[in-house]
C-alpha cells in the first residue's frame, strides 16, 4: 500500500469515526475506562510495593546494611552521593535482669538523635518515650518487658558478655513492631553509657528517594576496602522482594485478563459497529475496494479509536494517580497487623514508565486482535449480498 | 463492447433453488444506452451484478471490453471494477459519513488521482448536477432527487467504460426521475460510457438505444 493510499484510507477511517462520533465514543468508553483503571491499579500496586519497602527499611534496617565495619571507618566515609543518612550501631550480647527475671539479649547501642532522624522504630512506642543521648536508659519491646516484668521507669541491670561491668538502665520506653527479630531478644540504649566498646560496628544506610542500593554498594566497593561487607535490603529481606515480585506478576495477570475480556467486548461492539455500517462496506466493494483494503480500513479505524481512547485513558489514570498520589490512600485498617506496614498504612500510588505505558500498549495489542474478527467477517461477505440486504 | 454468452445464475434460498438468469446471451454495443426491463424478480439486478462482477454466474461468459471478468482473480476483478465500472443504485447509496464532495471524490481517490485533479473534477461535476454549493453537505441534508444526482456524478467521476444503474428513478417522482434520466444520459454520453440501466421507468425505456426485456431470468425479445 503506497503512502498516498494509506493517507486516503486514514482520512476515510477518520471521517467514518469522527462523523459517527456518538457510536465511536460509546465504543471507546470501554478502552478509556480499562486503560484508566489499569493505570491507576498498577500505580497503586507500585504504591503498595513502595509502602512495603519504605515500612520495612524505614523502621530499622535501612536500604543497605554494612556489617563488621572497623572503627577506623566512620559514618562520614559512607555518606556518598545518594545516601541520605548513615546510622552507627553496635551489637553487644549480654544478660538483662530485673531481680530474678533474667533474659539473654542483644543490646544495640545507638545514637538516639540520628536514629530519630532516619529510623522509625520510635514511632512504634506504646508506652513512655524513645531513649535520649547521654541518659542511662533502655528502649525495649513489649515482649521483653513482659518477660522481665518491667514498666517504664523500672530499673534494669545489663551485664555485657564481653565485660564484667554491670550497667543500670532505666526503661524509658516500650515498643511493639509485630516483627519477630525486633520484638524478641533485642533492646536499645545510647552508645556512651555502655562500659565496653566492640571491635567492629554495624551501619544502617538510608538512601535518597529513587536511588538503587546496588549502585551505592558498587560505589562502596570502588571506594572502600574489598573485605567490607554490604548487603542491600533485597538480600536482607528476600521474603519482601518475593512479595513485591509477586505483586507485579499478579498485576500483570490482572492486566492481561482485563484486556482479554475488554478485547472480546471491543470485538463484539466493533462487529455491531461494522454491521451498522454494512451498507458503506457493500458500496465500497461494489466500487472495487478489495477485501484487503476493507480489512485495512477496519484495522485503521480500530487503531485510531484506540489511540484516542488510550490518550484519554492515560489522562484519566494520570489524573486519578495525581490526586491520590498527593493525598495518599489510608489502608491502615487493613494493614495494622501486617509486618510490611508497621510504620504507616498509607499508600501513595506512583506512576512508573511501565505502569503508564503497559495498559495502553496492552489495549492497543488486544484491540488489534479484536479487529481481526470483524475485518474477516466483512472481507468475506459478497458485495451483492450486502447490497441486496440493505 | 460487453458480451454475455449463456449466462445462468441460480440462488438457494428458503424457497429452494431459484433460477435468476437462464442462458442469457446478449451484446451491449460500446457507448450505447441499454434499458433492461421486466417485472420485479425477473432477474434485472442479477444481470447487472453479473456484468459488474458482483455476482459470479454458474455458467456462461461475460466479456467486458475484451476481459472475461469472471475469470479474473478477486484482486484483479476489484481493480477492474474500480477503474472501469460505475454503479448507480436505487436509493443513491451514498456514504453517510462523507460529504457530497467526499462522496464524489471517493472513486477518484481510490483510482489514485492527484488531489488537484480530484478537486477540479469534483467541482465540475457538482456544477453539472446543479449542486455547486452543496459540496460540504452530508447526504441526509439532500432530497432524494439530489442524492440520486450525486450518485450519478460519483458513478461517472472516474470516467468508467460502463455505467450500471439499478432502478435509479424508482424512488423518485416522475418529473425528478425524468430530469435524472436526462442528466445521467447526458453525462454518460459526454464521458463515452456504455450505460446499462435496470428499470421499470417508461421514460428510460423510451430514451434507450436498445431494450432488453427480461422475464423469469430469460430474455424475451431483442428490440432495437
Amino acid at each position: 500500500m503506497s503512502f498516498r493510499y494509506l493517507k486516503f484510507w486514514i482520512k476515510t477511517a477518520f471521517l467514518f469515526l469522527s462523523r459517527s462520533a456518538r457510536s465511536t465514543a460509546v465504543l471507546s468508553l470501554m478502552v478509556v475506562s480499562a486503560v484508566s483503571v489499569l493505570i491507576f491499579l498498577s500505580a497503586l500496586a507500585v504504591g503498595v510495593n513502595d509502602a512495603m519497602i519504605q515500612n520495612s527499611i524505614g523502621l530499622y534496617s535501612g536500604h543497605i546494611l554494612g556489617d563488621l565495619l572497623p572503627h577506623s571507618l566512620n559514618t562520614e566515609n559512607l555518606k556518598i552521593d545518594g545516601v541520605a543518612g548513615v546510622l552507627k550501631r553496635s551489637l553487644i550480647p549480654g544478660i538483662l535482669s530485673n531481680g530474678d527475671s533474667v533474659e539473654t539479649i542483644a543490646m544495640v547501642a545507638v545514637d538516639p538523635g540520628a536514629e530519630l532522624k532516619h529510623a522509625a522504630i520510635w514511632k512504634k512506642t506504646i508506652m513512655g518515650r524513645y531513649i535520649q543521648n547521654g541518659e542511662n536508659s533502655i528502649f525495649l519491646s513489649s515482649t521483653l518487658a513482659k518477660q522481665l516484668d518491667v514498666q517504664t521507669g523500672s530499673i534494669l541491670q545489663f551485664n555485657p558478655a564481653i565485660s564484667k561491668k554491670l550497667v543500670k538502665l532505666m526503661v524509658s520506653g516500650i515498643y511493639k513492631t509485630e516483627i519477630d527479630y525486633l520484638d524478641q531478644g533485642i533492646a536499645f540504649c545510647p552508645f556512651e553509657i555502655l562500659p565496653v566498646k566492640t571491635t567492629t560496628w554495624r551501619a544502617a544506610i538510608f538512601l535518597k528517594k529513587g536511588i538503587d542500593p546496588g549502585q551505592i554498594i558498587r560505589r562502596y566497593r570502588q571506594l572502600l576496602p574489598k573485605s567490607l561487607e554490604f548487603k542491600s535490603w533485597q538480600e536482607m529481606m528476600p521474603a519482601l522482594l518475593q512479595l513485591i515480585d509477586l505483586n507485579y506478576v499478579s498485576m500483570g495477570i490482572v492486566m492481561v485478563l482485563v484486556f482479554g475480556v475488554v478485547s472480546i467486548g471491543i470485538a463484539c461492539a466493533f462487529v455491531i459497529f461494522i454491521f451498522k455500517n454494512l451498507r458503506e462496506y457493500g458500496i465500497m466493494k461494489a466500487m472495487g475496494v478489495t477485501p484487503r483494503e476493507i480489512a485495512h480500513l477496519i484495522v485503521i479505524e480500530v487503531i485510531m479509536m484506540n489511540l484516542v481512547a488510550s490518550i484519554v485513558g492515560i489522562l484519566g489514570g494520570f489524573l486519578a494517580v495525581l490526586i491520590t498520589g498527593h493525598t495518599g490512600i489510608d489502608l491502615t485498617y487493613f494493614t495494622s497487623h501486617n509486618r510490611y506496614f508497621v510504620v504507616s498504612g498509607v499508600i501513595f500510588p506512583r506512576l512508573t514508565f511501565y505502569s503508564l505505558c503497559l495498559p495502553p500498549m496492552l489495549a492497543f495489542f488486544f484491540s488489534l486482535v479484536s479487529a481481526i474478527w470483524p475485518a474477516w467477517l466483512i472481507a468475506r461477505k459478497k458485495a451483492a449480498d450486502i447490497l441486496r440486504s440493505i | 463492447m460487453i458480451q454475455l454468452e449463456g449466462i445462468s445464475k441460480e440462488y438457494r434460498s428458503g424457497r429452494g433453488r431459484v433460477l435468476a438468469l437462464s442462458d442469457v446471451t446478449f451484446t451491449f454495443e460500446k457507448n450505447s444506452k441499454v434499458a433492461v426491463f421486466g417485472k420485479s424478480g425477473s432477474g434485472k439486478t442479477t444481470l447487472l451484478y453479473c456484468i459488474g462482477g458482483l455476482e459470479r454466474p454458474e455458467s456462461g461468459i461475460a466479456t467486458c471490453f475484451g476481459v472475461d471478468i469472471h475469470s479474473l482473480s478477486e484482486k484483479a476483478l476489484c481493480l477492474f471494477q474500480r477503474k472501469n465500472l460505475g454503479f448507480v443504485f436505487q436509493h443513491g447509496n451514498l456514504f453517510n459519513y462523507l460529504t457530497i464532495f467526499e462522496n464524489i471524490a471517493f472513486p477518484l481517490e481510490l483510482n489514485g488521482f492527484e488531489r488537484k485533479a480530484v478537486v477540479k473534477r469534483v467541482s465540475e461535476l457538482l456544477e453539472n448536477i446543479g449542486l455547486a454549493n452543496a459540496g460540504a453537505a452530508l447526504p441526509y441534508e439532500l432530497s432524494g432527487g439530489e442524492v440520486q444526482r450525486v450518485s450519478v456524478a460519483r458513478a461517472i467521476a472516474h470516467s468508467p467504460l460502463v455505467l450500471l444503474a439499478d432502478e435509479p428513478t424508482a424512488s423518485l417522482d416522475s418529473d425528478t426521475g425524468r430530469d435524472l434520466v436526462q442528466l445521467m444520459f447526458n453525462m454518460g454520453r459526454d464521458q463515452g460510457c456504455t450505460m446499462i440501466i435496470a428499470t421499470h421507468d417508461p421514460d428510460i425505456i423510451n430514451l434507450a438505444d436498445a431494450r432488453l426485456p427480461i422475464q423469469d431470468g430469460k430474455i424475451e425479445t431483442e428490440d432495437k
